[in-house]
């Protein structure tokens, strides 16, 4: 220890100028702790320089490969300033390390960054990539469609213990952060509904405005945020992870189709449980609103429920299911394929688990928007 | 060459929850060695590696490197052990959303006072050692599965530790590319003084590189041969450990 402590405090170059010629002694021990201060030296010498530069490396004791930096150094100032460079009693291990590391054949990087296309070539890879990623949208929705009209004629393929794993993780699981959400959210649209409605003395129908909110809209769309928040960022980060690791190859190659093994168990649950996490949602927001309207407007819990069951009418409940439903294939959809598009590692995992949840938030909206215009044109 | 020790392992056992996995080992690597751990599969090997840079608490013992003893909670000394150490993981490990050239940069950057374009010419120099040279700019998930081990090696050479664990270096590598790495493993044992402890199966590897095995038993919990290779291959009156050196497989009894 003393011994390599000591060496740092001596400089490890010394440099003199005489006329002709640059004499460099260099010594001690290179490697990375005193090489870059010895390269920070080499950029600090006088230019122009003289027509010779002698180095001299009897005294290094140890060198590495970071050491034989320095070597490179000196032959590209020789190279640029067209001066010679004569090494002088290179020690026995220096000349092992520097045929070693092939010193006389310079490495050639392109640099350790990836060099940044041109903006043509990214837009057409970009392009490319679009179209890909289309293609493989497609057939995947396609496969998927197959899966699970296969499944139809033979219900007995599904894997059915998966299936009430999922139902477990994407339902049961999801229950308290469901319930606690829809509750407040009922709470708060009552309260901000009963400040309006109370100037025209229109209390009840904070009620009314709750349920049909909550069921016809809201309930299933905060469920399927939250599902698409939980599950479908799951589904795409397990999937992205098998992927990674090779385990998607390993079904295929042991003969199953990955679609039935990995994503059949995962929209069979989420559409099963989603529905009944919207009503759940609904039930809690109407007590949410139900504890507003029984305590700030003087409303008694028949009255509240009375006038939230004439306001509902079946059609809206079933009208919310089925909404639920679609968006449960949606956001499990999306998850799975966004596992699926993982290429490389931990990164692409990350990627996709985030656009499994941009996407399908994306698409449940849009989904929804579209239903409430077809809803509205075409009412039975 | 000094005989210095760098690890002192003492008492050590091993385990996770209930399980033990190995009991009261005790040994000594001394500096300039190349220590190499031997054993069936699942006998414990990686995680007998994973204790030693601290990665996993022991149950009980002690581990001392470079006279200072290991504990991953003191964060001073830890640190300082950890400068002084290097290691290859058995997947590679190398940082997916990085590429290779960045990969071993990382640390030369992080720990060195190197600017610019000598980082960049000393990553290509690692990996030339490792004959990846050319490679800087590929993801690696671009490379092969020994490409990457070898990269990772480089990765782990980027600081020249005093200390390198390597947990299975050669697995999965052609012949020839694992007896490169042989001659780099040798090479800066010889050159920079480096100590070594691997985890290998590669018998010609083993040959070639040991100086010294120890070999784990799953069923007795601890050590079973301790020694110079060549003359454990010969001389071992244990079964497991002949069997294991002359490649024979289990007898039925």
């Amino acid at each position: 220890m003393s011994e390599s402590t000591s060496m740092t405090t001596t400089p490890s170059i010394s440099m003199q100028l005489t006329p002709g010629q640059l004499c460099l002694t260099l010594r001690g021990v290179l490697d990375l702790r005193t090489t870059p201060d010895v390269l920070d030296q080499l950029a600090q010498v006088q230019k122009p320089l003289p027509k010779l530069i002698r180095a001299d490396l009897s005294e290094v004791t140890r060198m590495d490969d970071c050491g034989a930096l320095v070597i490179l150094q000196l032959r590209r100032m020789a190279e640029k300033h067209d001066c010679e460079l004569e090494l002088t009693q290179i020690p026995g291990h220096v000349r092992d390390l520097l045929a070693f590391l092939r010193v006389d054949d310079p490495p050639r990087s392109a640099g350790i960054k990836r060099a940044r296309p041109n903006i043509m070539t990214r837009f057409g890879v970009k392009t490319i990539q679009v179209w890909d990623q289309a293609v493989s949208h497609v057939s995947f929705v396609g496969e998927v469609t197959v899966t699970l009209l296969t499944l139809l004629r033979h219900p007995g393929r599904l894997r059915l213990g998966d299936t009430i794993l999922y139902m477990q993780r994407v339902g049961v699981d999801a229950l308290p952060i469901v319930g606690l959400i829809s509750f407040l959210l009922g709470l708060i649209m009552a309260f901000m509904s009963a400040v309006q409605l109370q100037q025209f003395g229109a209390n009840i129908y904070v009620a009314s405005l709750v349920a049909l909110a909550m069921v016809r809209e809201l309930g299933p769309i905060m469920t399927a945020i939250l599902v698409a928040g939980r599950s479908g960022s799951a589904f795409a980060a397990e999937i992205g992870t098998m992927k990674v690791s090779e385990e998607v190859d390993a079904l295929v190659t042991m003969g199953f189709r990955p679609a039935m093994f990995l994503v059949a168990p995962k929209i069979i649950a989420s559409v099963l449980v989603v529905p009944l996490l919207a009503m759940y949602s609904n039930l809690f927001a109407i007590a949410g609103g139900l504890l507003i309207g029984v305590t700030t407007l003087d409303l008694t819990v028949n009255a509240y429920m009375a006038q939230t069951m004439s306001t509902l009418t079946i059609f809206d409940i079933n009208w919310g299911l089925f909404k639920s439903a679609i968006f449960a294939v949606l956001i499990a959809t999306v998850g799975c394929f966004k596992g699926y598009q993982v290429r490389g590692g931990a990164a692409s995992v990350g990627q996709a688990t985030t656009s499994a949840v941009v996407t399908g938030i994306f698409l449940v909206i849009l989904v929804d928007s579209i239903l409430a215009v077809i809803l509205r044109y075409w009412r039975p | 060459m000094s005989k210095e020790t760098v690890i002192s392992v003492r008492g050590l056992t091993m385990g996770f929850g209930e399980l033990v996995i190995m009991e009261a080992l005790d040994f000594d690597i001394r500096r300039g060695e190349i220590f190499v751990i031997l054993g069936g599969s699942g006998c414990g090997k990686s995680t007998l590696l994973k204790h030693l840079v601290g990665l996993y608490k022991p149950m009980a013992g002690k581990i001392t490197i470079a006279g200072m003893p290991l504990e991953p909670d003191n964060e001073d000394s830890f640190k300082q052990i950890l400068a002084r150490i290097g290691v290859m993981y058995q997947g590679g490990a190398l940082f997916s959303s990085m590429t290779l050239g960045e990969n071993v940069a990382l640390p030369i950057t992080e720990y060195s006072k190197l600017k610019g374009p000598a980082v960049e010419e000393l990553v290509s120099l690692k990996l030339r050692q490792v004959g990846l040279e050319g490679f800087e700019h590929h993801l690696p998930e671009e490379l092969s599965g020994g490409m990457k081990k070898r990269a990772a090696i480089a990765r782990a050479l980027a600081l020249n530790p005093e200390i390198l664990f390597l947990d299975e270096p050669s697995a999965g590598l052609d012949p020839i590319s694992s007896a490169e790495l042989d001659a780099l493993i040798l090479r800066l044992n010889r050159t920079l003084g480096t100590t070594f402890v691997v985890v290998t199966h590669e018998l010609s590897s083993i040959f070639t590189i040991a100086k010294r095995v120890i070999m784990l038993d799953k069923e007795s919990k601890s050590i079973i041969a301790d020694g110079d290779p060549h003359e454990l291959k010969n001389a071992s009156k244990h079964p497991f450990v002949h069997q294991f050196f002359n490649r024979q497989p289990e007898m039925e009894k």
